[in-house]
């Protein structure tokens, strides 16, 4: 094994490695010294507590900021830009990689594109198919006549299968598709500056409004080409329909994105997502052979600009669709599936670091700090579930007689009740903010569905659990032992997304 | 953004002094120790855990009221010894003494309040010698020896009537049960059983009700109904016998028994049958078996077996 490659093994290990550290260190503790293991968890209590009022309050303002922007009308503020700053001659490159979705799923993306409060011969919409797909000539076809004429440009691509150094991942579609693009753009002679590419889950329905916010952030943005733009994603497509926990789990992601989106110093792309063209060729676009490829753009142009890039939070949403099958335990796995991919984002890791390696022109305590943020991050994402439900109440169990005869002992669960206690406090608000962002309950479904909406929430603490800590532990003990994942589309609904 | 970003900042910097500030009350706290703000020192102190049944109980620790009232953690408590105790209304108060250490939890969590007028009341309305609760049927049987009634009622008295009449002639009681049934009951003296039909109960088997069985020759110790209802397994100073419930049965003899006062045990939900018997040893001397005779109608044939064998 060369350097490199021990140097990626051992960044490879450390999150996993770390994660059950903390877990094993805890359950050791709580046997034998179960004093130490309950003040350590009384002090995660403590911290628990206190970030999660943190994190609701950014959250409050989080969503605050995207109700004030709510219904705004971005398209006639892009339109009162100077024209110095090029609004009409801005091109929007939409990019939809597809895995195996049918025309169900991508109908309802390109009408919501099509519906767009734009200038439609602005649009370069790229459809891109996997060639090993057997239906994607077909469906190409079908939409090519529905929706070729409704944008600037519309081009069907197909990613060949197994290419040199790729892997099946959205990314190297993705990269397949933006090339084919390249070429278009530089038949027509337009300056890579002059394009923002988004790349969107194929079932990413846009709101009117998105390009027109995405354009205004983008031609006033101070260094535009050194950013991307993060769209809130919710998951309101079939939110009505899909089951409690499911809907729960979604809800639960977009807060965290709203969440994020405060905390611009660790925000860092997710899912659908918009960025310069020019930068995207710059930094040779998606990464081709990794699974998370959302984030690493992210990472790309960090490194690429040495440090100077950010994401740059747009408070409009982006709906896709809730995960979810034909019965509850095919649900949890489907679910569980996709938070594991999303877990393996972990990947970003050993990718960082190794850039941060290389590039002399960061500062060491943006190093240090950016990757601490990472790691704390996927760490504290595999742990702290596991620590509050499972490990808080081990000294007790295992502490034996002379433990439970002390304070401590005593004390523990009542530290523990009002960690409890503060979490059903914060989950009303979690509740009051998700009715806030759901959309009209549709016709034919009951009424008691609201009730539904409220008891979910009681789930909470094993749902995550089963769909926080546990994906996040299995997709790093899976890099700690080099057992790589594939790509795999989660099944949304009846639908392959 | 600009101002969301300031208000970001400080709600994180003051989360942090939050944590830091106070984790360490929290872990002191935890951990027993008290603050002294005056002398802005820790110390190590000890807590106490009430409660009571019922519940709202007052404390007084050293003839201190507290303000808690059970159940109550009371902290903070300097190590020593307490007296302590519990009051509530119309209720005997509890007492105790308790040796508080530092660091350490005491739970009183077992601590009964007794009513000073208990909740009590009389369920039979007539004179009575024997008395036996069935809770699984809600019912009480009085056996009055001498009028030669046996009645019944439900647990709170109510329904209270005469359900059999015992024969005239029969002598000193020395036990009676109630069939699995409920239908029929049997009293014994040393020398004779009789079973009784319950009121009420027609039966082809009983139309002499009630039946009686002699033993003249042996000393009757122990009977117990089988699980059927029907038969009867007696104890007496001499065997074990299987006797029938019907007028002129003639027993069976189990078992032959060395000791004359031997002590059995009937487990009606498996007809098995405890009892001790004596056996000799080589050097002469006796002691005690426990054996265990299973009367259910598969098997307790082979249970006879099995002791022979052992003899």
């Amino acid at each position: 094994m060369n350097k490199a490659k021990f140097l990626k093994r051992i960044l490879e290990i450390i999150p996993g490695g770390l994660s059950w550290t903390i877990i094993i260190t805890l359950i050791l503790l709580s046997v034998l010294r179960p004093v130490a293991g309950a003040i350590i968890i009384i002090t995660f209590d403590f911290y628990w507590i206190i970030r999660t009022v943190y994190l609701t309050t950014l959250l409050i303002l989080a969503h605050h900021r995207m109700t004030g922007q709510k219904n705004k009308d971005w398209f006639a503020s892009c339109l009162g830009l100077p024209a110095g700053k090029g609004f009409r001659n801005l091109y929007q490159l939409v990019i939809l990689p597809v895995y195996n979705e049918g025309l169900e799923v991508l109908r309802p993306s390109l009408d919501a594109l099509s519906a767009s409060h734009y200038l439609k011969e602005k649009f370069i919409v790229v459809v891109a198919f996997e060639e090993r797909n057997i239906a994607a000539r077909k469906n190409a076809q079908i939409l090519e006549k529905e929706f070729g004429a409704k944008f600037g440009a519309y081009l069907s691509t197909f990613h060949p299968d197994g290419l040199a150094g790729e892997r099946r991942t959205k990314g190297a579609n993705a990269t397949w598709a933006a090339k084919a693009a390249k070429s278009y753009i530089d038949s027509q002679e337009i300056p890579y500056e002059r394009v923002v590419a988004s790349c969107f889950d194929a079932d990413t329905c846009v709101e009117p409004e998105y390009f027109g916010c995405l354009s205004y952030h983008f031609l006033t943005s101070d260094k535009p080409h050194q950013a991307s733009y993060q769209p809130m994603p919710v998951y309101n497509n079939n939110i009505w329909q899909a089951p409690s926990f499911a809907r729960l789990v979604e809800i639960s992601s977009s807060f965290c994105q709203l969440i994020e989106s405060m905390r611009l110093e660790k925000f860092v792309t997710f899912s659908s997502h918009s960025m310069s063209f020019k930068t995207l060729v710059e930094i040779d676009y998606w990464p081709t052979n990794m699974i998370s490829d959302d984030s690493v753009i992210y990472w790309k142009g960090y490194l690429y600009y040495n440090g100077d890039y950010r994401v740059v939070p747009l408070y409009i949403t982006v709906s896709m669709d809730v995960a979810y099958s034909s019965n509850i335990w095919r649900t949890i796995v489907v679910q569980y599936k996709q938070k594991r991919r999303w877990a393996w984002g972990v990947e970003n890791f050993p990718f960082v670091i190794n850039g941060f390696i290389k590039n002399k022109n960061i500062s060491l305590l943006n190093k240090l700090r950016r990757s601490f943020h990472l790691l704390e991050s996927h760490v504290t994402w595999a742990v702290w579930a596991v620590i509050l439900a499972v490990i808080g109440y081990l000294p007790i169990f295992f502490g034996g007689y002379f433990f439970n005869q002390t304070a401590i002992a005593y004390n523990l669960p009542k530290i523990a009740g009002l960690l409890f206690r503060f979490t059903i406090l914060t989950s009303l608000t979690w509740i009051f903010l998700s009715w806030t962002i759901l959309p009209k309950r549709p016709k034919g479904i009951s009424w008691l569905k609201n009730v539904v909406l409220v008891l979910e929430w009681f789930f909470v603490p094993a749902i995550i659990l089963i769909l926080g800590s546990f994906p996040a532990i299995d997709a790093q003990s899976r890099l700690m032992f080099a057992k790589y994942m594939e790509f795999n589309s989660t099944l949304k609904g009846n639908r392959v997304i | 953004m600009l101002n969301s970003q300031r208000i970001r900042s400080s709600l994180f910097y003051l989360s942090v002094f939050f944590f830091f500030a106070g984790l360490p009350f929290i872990i002191a706290f935890a951990l027993g120790y008290k603050f002294n703000a005056h002398t802005l020192k820790f110390s190590k102190t000890g807590l106490i855990y009430i409660k009571t049944q019922p519940e709202g109980a007052k404390i007084y620790l050293n003839g201190k009221e507290m303000a808690e009232r059970s159940p109550a953690s009371i902290y903070e408590l300097t190590p020593g010894v307490y007296k302590i105790v519990l009051e509530l209304a119309q209720h005997y108060p509890w007492k105790g003494e308790v040796d508080i250490e530092a660091g350490k939890a005491l739970r009183f969590d077992k601590v009964i309040l007794f009513p000073l007028r208990p909740d009590m009341q009389q369920l039979n309305q007539e004179r009575f010698s024997f008395f036996s609760i069935d809770t699984e049927r809600k019912a009480v049987y009085y056996l009055d020896q001498e009028n030669k009634v046996v009645y019944k009622s439900n647990l709170d008295g109510s329904n209270f009537e005469d359900v059999a009449s015992l024969p005239d002639k029969f002598g000193q009681i020395i036990g009676w049960d109630i069939s699995a049934d409920k239908k029929k009951i049997f009293i014994f003296s040393y020398h004779q059983i009789s079973v009784i039909l319950f009121d009420a109960q027609p039966s082809h088997d009983y139309s002499d009700s009630p039946v009686l069985l002699d033993y003249p020759r042996e000393k009757i110790i122990s009977v117990f109904w089988h699980s059927d209802s029907y038969h009867l397994i007696v104890l007496t100073n001499k065997n074990v016998s299987v006797i029938e419930s019907r007028p002129r049965a003639v027993p069976v003899n189990l078992i032959k028994l060395n000791k004359e006062d031997a002590v059995a045990f009937y487990d009606l939900k498996e007809d098995a049958l405890y009892f001790s018997d004596s056996q000799r040893s080589p050097d002469g001397s006796f002691f005690n078996n426990l054996y265990k005779l299973e009367l259910n109608s598969d098997l307790y044939l082979l249970g006879i077996l099995r002791k022979k064998a052992n003899e």
